[in-house]
């Protein structure tokens, strides 16, 4: 049932993103409200397989397959949000792609689960997991638009401009995108850290690669929206920390997910 | 007498240059007087290009004498690599295509078309303009209203202006709630802060030195008027600058700029410099979030997406090589025909027109009464033609301006197109009327 479901959802985000696709090169107005309205489509179908998956297991999205699944759905959902509010289209010829290529193989890796220490089993971890998946989609959507802006600038400073340049949306735009992201981002990664605290609190810490790179994408996080709200920074250095934030924290994300990692002790 | 272009535009020479080339109303009446014992003069000098046209008998003195002057204004003998010249029917040409906007940067922008009238007026008004220049001018005129009328490139232009726009909009996604600041209140300014308004912009400054003029611009597109005497003051609250002015060095410096974008926390800056010579200092565009654009890449924008217009332009080629051809037949009809035959084929051809419509309408008319119409119609003509033939006469030698001023009087520059096919007379006169001088 909710293979089948989730199956159905990835068919259909395949269909959005030759929708957003096309409409990149073509710039069709009638192309984006249909993206919308398949991506919503997406977006109810993999919500629902979700919660019957989540209700089935007791509550805990754990494994490597379900954590795909959800960071796919998260970082559509953010794409969704920012369409509707900022009517930005174009973003979505991005994010669909990417959402596609990470849920794909959430098919491929086995959905078991390794049976977990009883004590991890309360409520606590699935609500880090799930908040710091959040944190992970809203960096990536973050460093995108972090991209785009230093593509963008780099053109306006070269005066000279490319295919993307009449497509992508505006400075100004893109770094208050970018700011919302981070904050979003930031937020959820301090929740992490806190959770996560916790069951270092529980069951005694150790410091692995994991920790350290989410600690210093946090400080680097933390310095970064301290140098936008007070030192008026913006624009393209912004974007290339973000960038680079991502970067370290993407190694964080994949190191939660290292296989070695689900026969033995640990699962946070 | 024959026609002679020589200058630099925007396809010969680099900003550098032609900024050294501008010149004040002033220099520029000077610069014409210079010609004045050679031969006819008019000086086009836009921000994209510097041309002198020149009517002489003897070119070779015309040519020396412009590249002397050229050079001196721009102080430096470098400008010699950069010039182009034209000469007889290429010069008309030029001066056709240039006139209707297709030699400009943005081919079809409609400005081009008012400085080239307004350089002729000035030549004219200080009477280094005459028969030859004036014809020529004229001539190019109908051409670039021709052109504008009956292809698509005037509606297809994007002026810079609107260039402008489109590369603010890629920074700020919208006029709407940037401040956008005018400095300058000339005719450039005024357009620019039209289309600015146009385009959506909501809080416009209008900046000048004097400001009177600033103050009616600025009733004009619904915004505020400003003395330039703050202009730092003014930078910290705007985010789209359009500059025009006439100031001979840059108003905005590298160190104006960067205090100013300190004090507003560093929100991207956008420039544009529609000025030549420029009013923003290049090492302005270097610093971090100020983008400055003068007048060469604005055009390069436009230019980016002109594809749209490369059929209307071929177009307008043809109109304007017909129109060319139309030219130079009548300027050799005239350099062979003299203007009394000119006229009387003129006033026949009217008479006979004018009698065969008559006729027309009386159909019931008998052979004696049809003739007697004919020769009344005949009889007006030499009656009318008898006092000027006999002055044109007798201003054999040096009449030229007299025959110019005839020509003009009765439109024959006008009308080119009746000489060719004019009278069996005017073309026995003319057997050479084909033959072009180059």
């Amino acid at each position: 049932m909710t293979r089948m479901l989730l199956s159905i959802a990835c068919h259909v985000y395949g269909l959005a993103t030759i929708v957003y696709l096309t409409h990149l090169v073509r710039q069709l107005r009638g192309l984006a409200v249909v993206g919308r309205v398949v991506l919503a489509v997406g977006l109810v179908l993999h919500g629902a397989a979700l919660v019957v998956q989540v209700t089935g297991q007791g509550g805990v999205p754990l494994g490597m397959a379900q954590g795909l699944s959800l960071l796919s759905f998260l970082l559509l959902a953010i794409f969704f949000a920012i369409d509707l509010v900022y009517r930005r289209p174009v973003i979505g010829a991005f994010v669909t792609p990417l959402a596609l290529a990470i849920l794909v193989p959430a098919f491929i890796v086995p959905a078991e689960l390794a049976p977990l220490p009883e004590p991890v089993r309360g409520p606590l971890l699935p609500v880090h997991i799930a908040i710091a998946l959040l944190g992970v989609a809203a960096f990536a959507v973050a460093a995108g638009v972090g991209l785009m802006y230093v593509v963008m600038e780099r053109q306006m400073k070269g005066k000279r401009f490319g295919l993307l340049f009449s497509r992508l949306p505006p400075l100004m735009v893109l770094d208050e995108l970018n700011r919302w992201l981070v904050v979003l981002g930031f937020i959820a990664l301090s929740i992490t850290l806190a959770t996560g605290a916790f069951f270092d609190s529980t069951f005694g810490f150790h410091l692995d690669p994991k920790r350290i790179a989410t600690l210093i994408g946090w400080i680097l996080f933390a310095l970064l929206l301290g140098a936008r709200s007070l030192a008026g920074w913006r624009g393209r250095r912004v974007a290339l920390v973000t960038m680079a934030g991502f970067c370290i924290l993407l190694v964080s994300f994949l190191s939660s997910y290292d296989p070695g990692r689900f026969g033995g002790g640990g699962v946070h | 007498m024959d026609l002679l272009c020589i200058g630099v535009s925007h396809k010969s020479a680099p900003i550098e240059l032609r900024e050294r080339l501008a010149l004040s109303e002033e220099a520029q009446v000077q610069l014409l007087q210079r010609f004045a014992p050679i031969g006819e003069a008019m000086l086009l000098s836009t921000c994209n290009r510097v041309e002198l046209y020149l009517a002489a008998e003897d070119l070779a003195a015309a040519r020396q004498c412009a590249t002397a002057a050229l050079q001196e204004v721009a102080g430096a003998p470098e400008v010699l690599h950069h010039l182009y010249e034209h000469q007889g029917e290429r010069a008309a040409l030029h001066l056709f295509r240039v006139a209707s906007s297709l030699d400009s940067m943005v081919v079809g922008e409609p400005q081009i078309l008012g400085q080239v009238k307004d350089a002729f007026e000035l030549a004219q008004k200080i009477g280094s303009a005459r028969g030859e220049l004036t014809r020529a001018c004229n001539a190019a005129f109908g051409c670039a209203k021709r052109v504008r009328t009956d292809t698509g490139i005037g509606r297809a232009a994007v002026s810079m202006a609107s260039a402008a726009v489109e590369l603010a909009g890629k920074i700020f996604g919208g006029l709407a709630g940037a401040n956008v600041l005018v400095v300058g209140a000339g005719e450039m300014a005024a357009l620019a802060a039209r289309h600015l308004q146009h385009a959506g912009a909501k809080r416009l400054v209008v900046a000048n030195r004097t400001l009177a003029r600033a103050e009616a611009l600025a009733k004009e597109v619904g915004g505020v008027a400003r003395s330039l005497d703050d202009l730092g003051a003014l930078l910290v609250t705007a985010d789209v600058v359009v500059s025009s002015t006439g100031a001979l060095r840059p108003l905005f410096t590298r160190e104006l700029v960067a205090q100013a974008q300190k004090a507003r926390r560093h929100r991207p800056l956008f420039l544009v410099d529609l000025a030549v010579p420029r009013d923003i200092a290049p090492d302005v565009h270097e610093l971090d979030g100020v983008y400055a654009y003068d007048v060469d890449d604005v055009q390069k924008v436009v230019a980016d997406n002109a594809a749209a217009r490369v059929a209307e332009a071929a177009k307008a080629e043809a109109l304007v090589a017909e129109e060319l051809a139309r030219f130079v037949r009548a300027r050799a009809v005239r350099a062979q025909v003299p203007v009394l035959a000119q006229l009387r084929a003129h006033a026949e051809k009217i008479a006979r027109a004018e009698v065969e419509r008559t006729l027309a309408k009386l159909r019931d008319l008998d052979e004696r009464e049809r003739q007697s119409i004919a020769a009344m119609a005949q009889a007006i003509v030499n009656k009318i033609l008898h006092a000027p033939t006999m002055r044109l006469r007798a201003l054999d030698d040096g009449g030229e301006r007299l025959a110019d001023a005839a020509a003009q009087l009765f439109g024959l520059a006008a009308e080119p197109a009746v000489l060719p096919e004019a009278d069996d007379a005017a073309n026995r006169e003319a057997p050479r009327a084909q033959g072009v001088k180059g």
